[in-house]
C-alpha cells in the first residue's frame, strides 16, 4: 500500500498491520508489539527522512511467510546513516531517542538500506513463535 | 481513533482522563492539556490511561517531559488503569520502574 507521509494516517497503517499479525499467527499481544513496531519505523520516515512534510510518498510491502511476518517500509527521502540512528541509553531518562529502540527489542530482524535510487528501505521482521507441544499454544 | 483528553479536579490533585491512541499524532493534544495543570504547578497530576488503547515513543516522550517538569517544583505524578498493552510499551522502554504506576483511579488519588 502506498500512504502519504501524513502522521494522521498512521492509525489505519496500525489497523492493517494489526490484521496481518493475526492472520500469520501472531497472539494479540506480540500483534501489538509488531504495531508499535512499525508505528515507529513509519513515524522516523516522516520525522527524519521527510522532514515532517506530509506530501511525500510511503510505500508499505507486507509478505507473509512461513510462520514469518515482514513489512517493509520504502520511502523516497533523505537517507539516515542507521549509525546515526542511535537509541539511547534507557538509563536517561528523557523524552525521544526511543523509537529504534523498541523496534530492536520486538522484532527479530530491523534493517535499513539505503535504495539506490535515494531513500531508504525499512525491513522489519518477526517470526511466530513455536507452539508449545504441551499446550498446544504458542 | 482520536484523542480526547477530559480534565477534573479533586482537591489538589488535577486527573486527566485519557482515551484513544497516544501517538505522534495525537501526543501534542495531551502535552496541551498536561501543560495547563504544569503551568499551575498542579501538586498531583494523575493521568488515567484506561481508555488508551495505543501508545508510541510520542506519547512516551510526552509523558517523561510531564515527569520531569512536575519533578521541578516538586510535585507528583501518577499514571494508573494502564491496560495491558500500554504497560507493556512501559517495560519494554524501560519506564515501568521510572514512573509511578498504580492499578486504579482511587489508588492514585490516594498517593
Amino acid at each position: 500500500m502506498r500512504l502519504a507521509s501524513d502522521v494522521a494516517y498512521l492509525g489505519p497503517l496500525r489497523t492493517m498491520v494489526r490484521e496481518s499479525c493475526s492472520l500469520v499467527g501472531f497472539d494479540s499481544a506480540a500483534g501489538e508489539e509488531i504495531v508499535l513496531a512499525v508505528q515507529e519505523g513509519a513515524a522516523n520516515v516522516i520525522r527524519h527522512c521527510y522532514g515532517g512534510c506530509s506530501d511525500n510518498p510511503i510505500d508499505m510491502w507486507i509478505l507473509f511467510g512461513e510462520n514469518e511476518l515482514t513489512i517493509e517500509l520504502v520511502d523516497y527521502g533523505t537517507f539516515v546513516d542507521p549509525s546515526q540512528i542511535k537509541s539511547r541509553k534507557l538509563e536517561e531518562v528523557r523524552p525521544g531517542g526511543l523509537g529504534v529502540h523498541l523496534m530492536q527489542k520486538v522484532m527479530d530482524e530491523v534493517n535499513f538500506e539505503q535504495n539506490p535510487a535515494g531513500g531508504t528501505t525499512l525491513t522489519l521482521r518477526k517470526r511466530v513463535p513455536a507452539a508449545d507441544p504441551q499446550t498446544g499454544g504458542s | 481513533m482520536a484523542l480526547q483528553v477530559k480534565r477534573e479536579e479533586f482537591g489538589d490533585a488535577v486527573v486527566l482522563g485519557v482515551e484513544g491512541s497516544v501517538d505522534i499524532y495525537s501526543s501534542p493534544e495531551l502535552r496541551g492539556e498536561l501543560k495547563l495543570a504544569l503551568d499551575k504547578q498542579a501538586p498531583r497530576i494523575v493521568i488515567d490511561l484506561a481508555g488508551v488503547s495505543f501508545i508510541d515513543s510520542s506519547g512516551l516522550a510526552t509523558l517523561i517531559e510531564g515527569l520531569q517538569k512536575v519533578k521541578v517544583y516538586s510535585g507528583n505524578l501518577v499514571l494508573c488503569e494502564l491496560t495491558q498493552t500500554v504497560l507493556g510499551v512501559f517495560q519494554l522502554a524501560n519506564l515501568d520502574h521510572i514512573f509511578t504506576i498504580k492499578e486504579t483511579r482511587e489508588s492514585a488519588l490516594a498517593n
